[in-house]
């Protein structure tokens, strides 16, 4: 059954990058690339590694994509040679749909097999998950808060410097 | 389940290559290697899964970490560049073409 479940997020991924990938809409393609992250998220998920599935939704779907659309709007503007205006927020209704029909069968595949926590994801080595908390706070620490710092003064970067104050 | 894995991964990467290589504005490259760093995860959640290994479980929270990080950054200069007035597309920044 994480078979199927795991095939169905992956095609679900791979269609929505094809999309992505021939939009010309800057916000259809973020938000195709929102649902590619989200499908990454539940394969974390269904391969055993729940910390890191919410880490990805957290982070890449949450944070990363809220600043692309942020972008997005500020590159507003008069329309260039050959593209509609680039803060363009109109959606395909037929995308909006496809979305929403995959979305349902998912947690319809999921409920059909007795819920995440059960039949569709991979029974995970129990020691893996005690074992990759004692890495990234062990064996990682300089890692961990290397980044965690990175995180911290690549958010200072949105601040615009005071010109000509 | 790992060739399945394994395509997913493929297509994702390939997908993400892509439009990096092949779109011309600036916001669209950076969508693409999004794209192609959440493709490199995938396969290394797999692996983990697969190995019962915790370092690649810690490698792959650290890979997230870090493409955040690079997408804040990449997006405050996309926003600066765009404060220049030349618009989205790459072919306007030419100063490093020497």
């Amino acid at each position: 059954m994480t078979l199927y479940a795991v095939v169905l997020a992956g095609a679900v991924a791979a269609g929505f990058s094809a999309v992505m990938l021939f939009s010309r809409s800057l916000y259809v393609s973020a938000v195709c690339l929102l649902v590619v992250l989200l499908q990454t998220g539940a394969i974390f998920l269904l391969r055993g590694a729940p910390l890191l599935g919410l880490l990805q939704v957290m982070v890449y779907a949450g944070a990363v994509m809220v600043l692309v659309v942020i972008t997005i709007m500020a590159t507003g503007g008069e329309p260039e040679a050959g593209f509609r205006r680039l803060a363009d927020f109109s959606f395909p209704r037929w995308l909006a749909v496809l979305i929403l029909a995959c979305v349902a069968a998912e947690i319809g595949l999921t409920l059909v097999s007795g819920g995440v926590s059960t039949a569709s994801a991979a029974p995970a080595d129990p020691a893996l998950g005690a074992a990759f908390s004692a890495a990234l706070f062990k064996s990682y620490a300089l890692a961990t808060e290397a980044a965690t710092l990175l995180m911290f003064l690549a958010a200072l970067a949105i601040l615009p410097d005071r010109e000509g104050a | 389940m790992s060739a399945a894995i394994w395509a997913i991964t493929g297509v994702l990467f390939a997908a993400g290559l892509a439009m990096a290589v092949l779109r011309r504005q600036l916001l669209a490259m950076l969508l693409g290697v999004e794209l192609m760093l959440a493709a490199v995860n995938v396969s290394l959640v797999h692996s983990a899964g697969l190995f019962s290994d915790a370092q690649a479980m810690a490698a792959v929270a650290i890979v997230i970490a870090v493409a955040a990080a690079e997408a804040v950054v990449g997006l405050s200069l996309i926003l600066r560049a765009l404060r220049t007035g030349r618009g989205v597309e790459a072919g306007a920044y030419t100063e490093l073409r020497g």
